[in-house]
């Protein structure tokens, strides 16, 4: 008796060793008395324990469950740098969580994962309109923008002023020439992340300024256009001249270029409006010593800028689930949450509601009012699997290397699959 | 009749018995070798989406991915640079090493313990402390060269203190610290050969007037032959396998610009995962093509036996 107890724990330790991660969701989160636990995961904004968007998201959690005490909602959340390898590593082993916020990729809903967005929003159409297409496969809409991002041109004022600049930038050529005065005082004249983080970001506002893009008008992918290429030989003799940092190809957004500007050693970068959350948080600069404006395109400055979103996305799940998820983003996307995180870390909001009351705004409101007008990332599936990846390892070296065999490689690989 | 049965059962299950003690590591070896390797296998030829979904067979389609790969030219050959540049630059350091403490001299034993520091803390870790040492801005290594007047400039926009920026650059710092982790074991093992070399071979060499230069050529190296050829033959396939340091320290970038074929494989994962699995398996060919070459050329056999 003993013995066979024995031996069948041991099983079960064996068992559980291989096929961990299986076992403990068996129940599916409902308990037979009717209540349930939503597993909630998210992707983590901030930059170190103090501001972890674990703590937002137990409050909300908390909140939620006050009001709807049968109802429990499981927060875990994964730093930026690792969230797509850990993300999809954690569904390649079918462990999905019942709410996921962070990236959208629209393998998501090909592979049949995820509840159209009707089945767990009362408002569906919440989120802000101009995303809605990218969040859409099919024609059904499956991710709801959670929070999101307009770009513009930040200078130093102070460095301006130093370097005996008088007005921002509108053209390349201007920027160009204020990058090298700025160079001369010391200063980072333009910092160029074009490491893996968001370089996706970078190159697109430069391709924006020059009349290119990833994809053309016929929505098929360019990225070895005449004017593609042309941006980044001027971005090569940016790099060149030393106006830029003098790596861009391992320099990043978060950890290098926005810190470097928070320190007031950057005198123009290209960032979104979490830049002035940085900014305050390391206390060297104040509002007044610097500011925002459009990105300078080859011309003149640019008239639609890169809008990003954030998703937020439900796994499918038995109907009394869904109905449970749709009480809390109902909850969680309401104005005041939507209103906080935003304010949290200076991101704009995803809905409409929300965003119209931050209009007028002191540092957001000028990034609101672009949202509507944005230029978005291509949404097609080939982009998130494939795309993207290779543009994020090795678009940075066409500004060290030869830009026309660079871009002529990414333009190869997308379109390869098709 | 009864007895001859009773012998035959005996021999049967004498001959069952040793499964019996090799059971556990047969399993052990089937779960953790052989199924990861037979999966690696199988998801080479399926057709698998960026969220591991699996969408059937895709037949040679991912090998062909893989050598078509723009880049996989420089990284094979840089794969080569680094392995040969590791190891030689290893097993030089450690003969020397290994050499100075079979001596006797005072403090022999803290500088042995010492030598085990490397070792013992995770390569990773290394990695991490020597990534941060070479931050432009701050990192003790770029502070001391630039006291000591070897570097004109430090800070962000010092273009040659940024030293894991530059694929060259990087490269080399990179071979260093795989070699600083790779001394401990490599010293060890040599000097665990250089201790079954019995004094009396010395001694007579000496009565015949050799001098040292002749007997380490004459005497050492021979003997130690088999600690040589397996601290290489591991240091070789360590080197070839090692992730953590450049993942570490550079991501294999700027772009795949110092990625060796273990580190390329997981850089194509981002984009491919079945495309991966084949670059794995082309890895595992290579590991077994070099360790028979090297096992051939080195006459492994009559070495152990």
């Amino acid at each position: 008796m003993k013995r066979s107890f024995v031996a069948s724990a041991a099983i079960c330790a064996v068992a559980g060793l291989v096929l961990s991660g299986c076992g403990s969701s068996g129940n599916n989160g409902e308990a037979a008395n009717g209540d349930i636990t939503l597993t909630f995961l998210g992707a983590d904004y901030g930059t170190g324990p103090a501001d972890s968007s674990t703590a937002y998201w137990q409050k909300v959690a908390a909140d939620f469950h006050k009001a709807n005490p049968k109802i429990t909602v499981k927060v875990s959340t994964i730093n930026w740098n690792d969230y797509d390898t850990k993300v999809k590593t954690q569904l390649q082993n079918k462990d999905y969580p019942d709410i996921l916020q962070g990236e959208f990729f629209p393998q998501y809903a090909t592979d049949h994962l995820l509840a159209p967005l009707s089945d767990v929003m009362t408002n569906p159409d919440a989120g802000l309109a101009v995303f809605k297409d990218g969040f859409s496969v099919g024609g059904v809409q499956y991710g709801i923008p959670f929070d999101t991002s307009a770009r513009a041109l930040f200078y130093n004022k102070l460095a301006f002023t130093d370097a005996g600049i008088t007005n921002p930038p509108t053209t390349w050529d201007e920027l160009k020439t204020d990058a090298g005065k700025l160079k001369a005082k010391g200063y980072i004249g333009y910092a160029l992340p074009l490491g893996p983080e968001e370089a996706q970001a970078e190159s697109y506002l430069w391709m924006l300024g020059n009349g290119g893009g990833w994809q053309n008008s016929s929505g098929k992918y360019a990225i070895n256009s005449a004017e593609n290429i042309e941006t980044f030989q001027f971005l090569k003799g940016l790099v060149d001249a030393g106006d830029t940092e003098p790596n861009p190809a391992t320099y990043d957004r978060t950890a290098d270029s926005a810190t470097a500007f928070a320190q007031g050693k950057v005198g123009m970068e290209s960032n979104g409006p979490f830049l002035t959350a940085t900014i305050a948080a390391a206390g060297k600069l104040t509002t007044s010593d610097y500011a925002a404006v459009p990105m300078p395109g080859k011309t003149g400055p640019l008239t639609q800028t890169l809008g990003v979103a954030d998703a937020l996305q439900v796994f499918k799940g038995s109907a009394t689930k869904l109905a449970a998820v749709k009480k809390f983003l109902d909850f969680a996307l309401n104005d005041d949450n939507q209103l906080a995180w935003a304010k949290k870390y200076a991101l704009l909001p995803g809905t409409q509601s929300a965003a119209a009351k931050l209009e007028n705004d002191p540092i957001l409101g000028a990034f609101v009012k672009a949202l509507p007008n944005t230029v978005l990332y291509p949404s097609d599936s080939n982009w998130t699997a494939t795309v993207l990846p290779a543009i994020k390892k090795s678009i940075g070296t066409a500004v060290t290397g030869d830009p026309s065999k660079v871009l002529g490689q990414l333009q190869d690989l997308a379109t390869s699959g098709s | 009749m009864a007895e001859t049965v009773t012998a035959r059962t005996f021999s049967r299950r004498r001959s069952l018995a040793p499964l019996l003690w090799l059971g556990p590591a047969l399993v052990l070896i089937l779960l953790v070798v052989l199924t990861p390797v037979f999966i690696m296998l199988r998801t080479a030829f399926r057709n698998i989406d960026a969220i591991g979904f699996d969408h059937g067979w895709a037949g040679w389609r991912n090998f062909r991915q893989v050598f078509h790969e723009p880049d996989l030219h420089a990284v094979l050959l840089r794969t080569v640079w680094w392995v040969v540049a590791v190891v030689v630059i290893t097993m030089v350091f450690s003969l020397a090493l290994a050499a100075l403490f079979n001596q006797t001299f005072p403090g022999r034993r803290v500088a042995r313990w010492a030598l085990i520091a490397p070792w013992a803390a995770s390569v990773f870790m290394t990695a991490v402390v020597f990534r941060w040492m070479l931050q432009p801005g701050s990192g003790l290594i770029n502070v001391l060269m630039h006291r000591f007047g070897l570097l004109d400039k430090i800070g962000d926009n010092a273009s040659h203190a940024d030293w894991l920026g530059r694929p060259e650059a990087a490269f080399w710092w990179m071979i260093a610290v795989a070699v600083f982790v790779s001394i401990p074991f490599t010293t060890y093992a040599l000097l665990a050969g250089l201790q079954t070399i019995p004094p009396e071979v010395y001694e007579a060499a000496r009565v015949d007037g050799s001098s040292t230069m002749r007997s380490y050529v004459s005497i050492t190296l021979p003997l130690l032959r088999p600690a040589l050829t397996v601290a290489t033959l591991i240091n070789i396939m360590n080197v070839f396998n090692s992730f953590p340091i450049i993942w570490e320290m550079t991501r294999g970038g700027p772009g795949d610009q110092t990625a060796t074929t273990t580190v390329f494989m997981y850089q194509i994962k981002a984009q491919s995962i079945p495309e991966a699995a084949a670059m794995s398996v082309v890895n595992f060919g290579f590991v077994i093509v070099i360790v028979l070459v090297f096992l051939k050329a080195s006459r492994w056999k009559e070495q152990v036996s």
